[in-house]
């Protein structure tokens, strides 16, 4: 097995010559490679379970009858292995390559893996000069496989690490190995073309050049390309990635097995969704609006006018005019600088960042009740979790590699899933991690708060109940028994759908739970009531005494690759860096000292606010920063005019975007593969971002463009480089900043539950514990408009790969569903509710459940218009993810 | 869809196994004894059923030459090329074939009456060179015997010539 056993018994055992102690269960592979032994292989990959169908790592081992293989024999105490030693095992593996090579053409001039293949490498060591066939080769004819994945199967060599790989970590399944012998072939599904989740991990882990990538294909040699180590831009994940270049020109992307968050692992944003950064589109001079025009202008003369415009606003109306927003994209250094320069240049704390779309609901959650506003666990915690239980994550589309860790758990260590999603079980083209759970819990995406409650009030009924805390806080458990007593198991099936017996299952698998790990998406996060279900799961993991053990906690999932990152450097107005708060007296007054000069003492406010108050004229500027308002927001949250109403709007952006083309300044900022800096990713790493080519045009990192503003103001902060940054936010923060393999997780702190449980949950128990009012009319749907495995926001619309598998919006239902109203795949729909209608086509999903359609968000433009918006008490967070909507068929479609 | 006509046997096929997927192979053979081949839209279904994706389901009838991937002619002449059969010249079995019909081993005639495919070995070696035709085997062939063969299957639909198989005891444990 990849993983040998947690328990500390060691084996001894020699290995051409040389000593090797190892765990009990190592495979003698593993044990060799510790030692510096390479035995080679086709068919072992550390990810995968042995398969041994390559013979390649034949050993001799003493006492044993025969040649071993070495990728499937555990080591035991006191063997004697002869790997490079062994003349048999030498004259097997030359036996071996002679029977490859047989059928492997000589490809290798034009063969992208070339220089960096297995095959070649291993011919090369046992020089394979000669053979014993004659015959003609095998020839495969040339089949089309996909847009993005190119199979040469004359140069496969049979090892299946391709099949298990999709089958094993991705839980996808899309390849067959077709035939038999010799004449094995790896396909899709008969002559149709590969449909999956794209993630490139038959790419990447296929030893020869029989799969590979037609993004990058026939553009180089490997030995050409320069290497960076970066982390992906995409999503909360943060994986390592590795650019690879050649004369500045990004040619391809990987992830360097057994490295990073993601072990190596990617999905197909991360693998195929590289080419923003060179699209042509990119901005690369400022833009100064004439008129209804833009002009190329030399960056002195923006920057000059944004100063000047930003000093004017602040003199005749006060600097809380003056708002600013910044992208969860941008680095903690960029965020960082923006925030310092707006509360200490600027001199207001009106500031927010795409944070506020949902990730502050989780982080708020856990700050209020653990006093934390990082997880308590890791990823590591969830491949080791005993019990699982995801609520509203869609993890395969939102998430994949922190799914990937979940499909670990489950699949190889026998953890138990409970799954509380808007999914069915359902097998398809991507995986669906409701399809591995023991107790799913499905409902539409309006249910997650009563079948949230559900669960709590099963719990409850089965006293699964941490009597030690509910001794010390008899209050705070009655508060919440009274509450659930009060919902009635009817209602709640009215709602869900779901009976009582369900719940009461899903309680006892949880309650069983040792380490038990809550994940919560952004179907929770994201949509009405996001606060108060997050804050009711931190609940149910504190009553059942889970939450201050070892290994268990709550995992809110980062949508944007940097989310926690803009928390943490205070890039939402009311939040100082470290997560400290604003109104903090003592707080403030640290911070001004360490950065010479004041605080402003007035409120932070969060983008709603900030909306609001420019359509109130009372805001007359605002700085955005990588954000796109307008394209993110439905019309119903009052963007449009707000942003009208604005006297001077700037933006720092990679391309014109839709809010970009109502600035008044355009500031072409460059992007993540253009600098450096740190990212932290949804579990609170931090992680290292390096430079892989050259600035695009005369793009600029965002923290120069803020310094360099700064000077511009008459307050200069100046910086030499993203290091100083750095070292800055190092020392005012200290501890916080662990860069390093793995993040030490934040200990939940015994004094901020008690807070909770004695006084702090009164606050807001009473709506938290209601069932929310259902109001569905029979012919309605619940739209849902969500997010895709293939893109993120809409920037990835710039990515060209990642348009070769998703290029446009449908509105996706259930078959049955779509029967039911005589509605085909491919056909127009008109979809409408009260705030308007839209034509678009229709697309079936198994996977969606009746009563539901979702649409991909990164094709909302016109569709958004029926998203009704609105604003969580608490947390300022906007929702706007859900309407409901009715249906027909556009007729001669 | 073929799983809704046969509800009842493949209700009874899936009874038989504790693990879903075991039944894949006695599903392929129900979809195959319908249409003659097994299609897309049958791997598909039974893909469903047994909760696997369409390609496991592709691979596992790749893997087994007795299932045909395309539509076939009413008679599937069935040549045996292995070892034995070969050594008594089952290549000549094939070229009468193909002399006879004008097609190739993977053809099928023009009026959808016969196609000629190469299989490996049939468990009647002692009799070779031989063919299976449909369920039949037809034993000890030469050229004579052969165009014979497809001559009166062309005309009756069906020939006494037929030899086999003996394989399965029946229920009086009497070969049939
Ligand atoms: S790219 Fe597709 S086929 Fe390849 S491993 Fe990923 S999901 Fe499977
Ligand atoms: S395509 Fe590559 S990974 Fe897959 S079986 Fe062939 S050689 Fe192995
Ligand atoms: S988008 Fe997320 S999961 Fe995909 S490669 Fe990037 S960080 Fe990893
Ligand atoms: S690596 Fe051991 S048999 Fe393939
Ligand atoms: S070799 Fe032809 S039947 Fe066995």
């Amino acid at each position: 097995m990849p993983t040998p056993s947690t328990t500390t018994e060691t084996v001894t055992l020699t290995i051409d010559g040389q000593t090797a102690t190892v765990p009990k269960g190592t495979l003698v592979i593993e044990a060799a490679r510790q030692v510096g032994v390479m035995v080679p292989h086709f068919c072992y990959h550390p990810k995968l379970t042995p398969d041994a169908n390559c013979r390649m790592c034949l050993v001799e081992i003493e006492k044993m009858p025969r040649l071993q293989t070495s990728c499937s024999t555990q080591a035991t105490e006191g063997m004697v292995v002869k790997s490079s030693s062994s003349v048999q095992a030498q004259e097997a593996r030359k036996m071996v390559l002679d029977f490859i090579l047989a059928n492997h053409p000589l490809d290798c001039p034009v063969c992208d893996q070339g220089g960096r293949c297995d095959l070649q490498d291993f011919s090369h060591e046992y020089t394979a000069t000669s053979s014993r066939f004659q015959e003609l080769k095998r020839v495969f004819p040339k089949e089309y496989f996909s847009p993005l994945i190119e199979t040469q199967m004359n140069r496969c060599v049979q090892c299946m690490r391709c099949v298990r790989y999709c089958d094993q970590i991705m839980d996808v399944k899309a390849l067959a190995p077709t035939g038999r012998g010799t004449l094995t072939e790896i396909k899709a599904f008969g002559a149709h073309e590969l449909d999956c989740e794209f993630c490139g991990g038959c790419v990447q882990i296929c030893p020869v050049g029989a799969i590979t990538s037609r993004l990058s294909m026939y553009e180089f040699r490997p030995w050409m390309l320069k290497r960076t180590d970066s982390v992906c831009g995409y999503c909360g994940d943060g994986c390592q990635i590795t650019f690879q270049t050649k004369d500045n020109a990004l040619i391809e992307i990987n992830s360097t097995q057994g490295s990073g968050r993601n072990n190596g692992d990617l999905c197909a944003r991360g693998y195929f969704g590289y080419h923003v950064s060179e699209h042509p589109d990119r901005l690369t001079l400022p833009l100064i609006r004439k008129g209804d025009e833009f002009q190329s202008v030399q960056w002195e003369e923006a920057l000059e006018l944004v100063g000047q415009q930003l000093l004017d606003v602040k003199a005749k109306y006060g600097a809380d005019a003056i708002g600013g927003l910044i992208s969860g994209r941008c680095t903690n250094e960029d965020i960082y600088v923006f925030q310092k320069f707006m509360r200490g240049v600027v001199g207001t704390n009106r500031i927010d960042s795409s944070a506020r779309y949902g990730h502050l609901n989780g982080v708020h959650a856990l700050q209020r009740v653990q006093g934390t506003h990082r997880w308590s666990v890791s990823f590591e915690d969830i491949e080791s979790a005993d019990t699982l239980l995801l609520v509203g994550t869609n993890i395969t589309e939102t998430n994949p590699i922190t799914g990937l860790k979940v499909k670990e758990a489950v699949k190889r260590r026998g953890a138990k899933l409970i799954t509380i999603e808007a999914l069915n079980p359902a097998i398809g083209s991507i995986s669906n991690i409701v399809n591995l759970a023991q107790q799913h819990l499905g409902v539409k995406p309006t249910g997650f708060s009563t079948a949230i409650l559900g669960l709590l009030k099963a719990v409850v009924e089965q006293s699964i109940l941490d009597a030690e805390l509910q001794g010390k806080a008899p209050a705070y458990f009655n508060a919440i028994s009274a509450r659930l007593q009060a919902l009635s198991w009817d209602a709640i099936f009215a709602q869900t759908g779901l009976a009582s017996d369900l719940f009461t299952e899903a309680a006892q698998v949880f309650g069983q739970g040792k380490k038990v790990v809550v994940l919560v998406g952004p179907g929770v996060l994201r949509s009405e009531g996001g606060f108060g279900m997050t804050m009711n799961l931190m609940d149910l993991l504190l009553i059942t005494g889970k939450l201050t053990n070892p290994g268990c906690g709550l995992a809110p999932l980062a949508e944007e690759n940097n989310d926690q990152g803009a928390f943490e450097m205070g890039g939402t107005g009311a939040v100082l860096p470290g997560g400290t708060s604003l109104g903090d007296p003592a707080v403030r007054e640290n911070l001004s000292k360490a950065w010479g000069r004041p605080i402003p003492d007035t409120p932070g406010s969060s983008l709603p606010q900030l909306i609001e108050d420019a359509q109130q004229g009372k805001l007359k500027a605002l700085f955005v920063v990588g954000e796109n308002p307008l394209a993110s927001l439905p019309p119903s949250s009052g963007i449009h005019s707000a942003l009208e109403k604005l006297d001077f709007l700037v933006c720092q952006e990679l391309f014109l975007t839709e809010t970009a083309q109502k600035a008044h300044v355009v500031l072409p900022a460059c992007s993540y593969a253009e600098k450096d800096g740190t990212f932290t990713n949804t579990e609170g790493h931090i992680q290292s971002v390096r430079t892989a080519i050259d600035m695009v045009g005369e793009s600029r990192p965002d923290w120069e463009i803020f310094s360099a503003l700064s000077v511009m103001m008459n307050n200069p902060m100046e910086y030499g480089d993203v290091k100083e940054i750095g070292k800055e936010i190092r020392n005012l923060l200290p501890g916080t900043r662990t860069l390093g393999p793995a993040p030490l997780p934040a200990q939940p702190d015994s004094s901020a539950i008690a807070r909770y449980v004695t006084t702090d949950y009164q606050r807001d128990i009473a709506p938290r514990y209601q069932l929310p009012v259902n109001d569905a009319a029979t012919d309605e749907i619940t739209l849902q408009v969500s997010q895709s495995l293939f893109h993120s926001g809409k920037f990835s619309r710039k990515a060209k790969g990642l348009l070769q598998v998703e290029a446009t919006g449908k509105i996706y239902l259930h078959p049955e569903e779509a029967a039911r109203r005589g509605i085909s795949d491919g056909d127009m729909v008109k979809v409408s509710n009260s705030l308007g209608e839209v034509l678009t086509p229709v697309g079936l999903r198994e996977r969606i459940p009746q009563g539901v359609a979702t649409f991909p968000e990164h094709f909302d433009e016109e569709i958004r218009q029926l998203l009704p918006y609105k604003v969580d008490p608490e947390t300022q967070v906007p929702y706007y993810k859900l309407a409901r909507v009715h249906l027909k068929k556009v007729v001669g479609s | 869809m073929l799983l809704e006509k046969f509800k009842d046997e493949v209700e009874e096929i899936l009874s038989r196994y504790p693990v879903k997927r075991s039944a894949l192979l006695p599903l392929l053979n129900l979809a195959q004894r319908e249409e003659g081949f097994v299609s897309e839209p049958a791997m598909r279904d039974i893909a469903k059923v047994l909760e696997l994706t369409p390609p496991q389901v592709f691979e596992t009838v790749t893997f087994y030459t007795m299932f045909n991937l395309k539509p076939i002619g009413k008679f599937h002449l069935q040549v045996c090329k292995s070892l034995m059969c070969a050594l008594v010249r089952s290549d000549d079995v094939v070229t009468w074939i193909s002399k006879k019909l004008n097609i190739v081993p993977g053809q099928t005639t023009a009026d959808n009456n016969f196609t000629l495919s190469v299989v490996e070995c049939l468990g009647s070696c002692g009799t070779g060179p031989m063919m299976q035709v449909n369920d039949d085997y037809y034993e000890q062939l030469t050229e004579e015997k052969v165009v014979r063969v497809l001559d009166d299957l062309a005309r009756d639909g069906n020939c006494h010539l037929k030899s086999g198989p003996f394989m399965f005891p029946t229920t009086s444990g009497k070969s049939r």
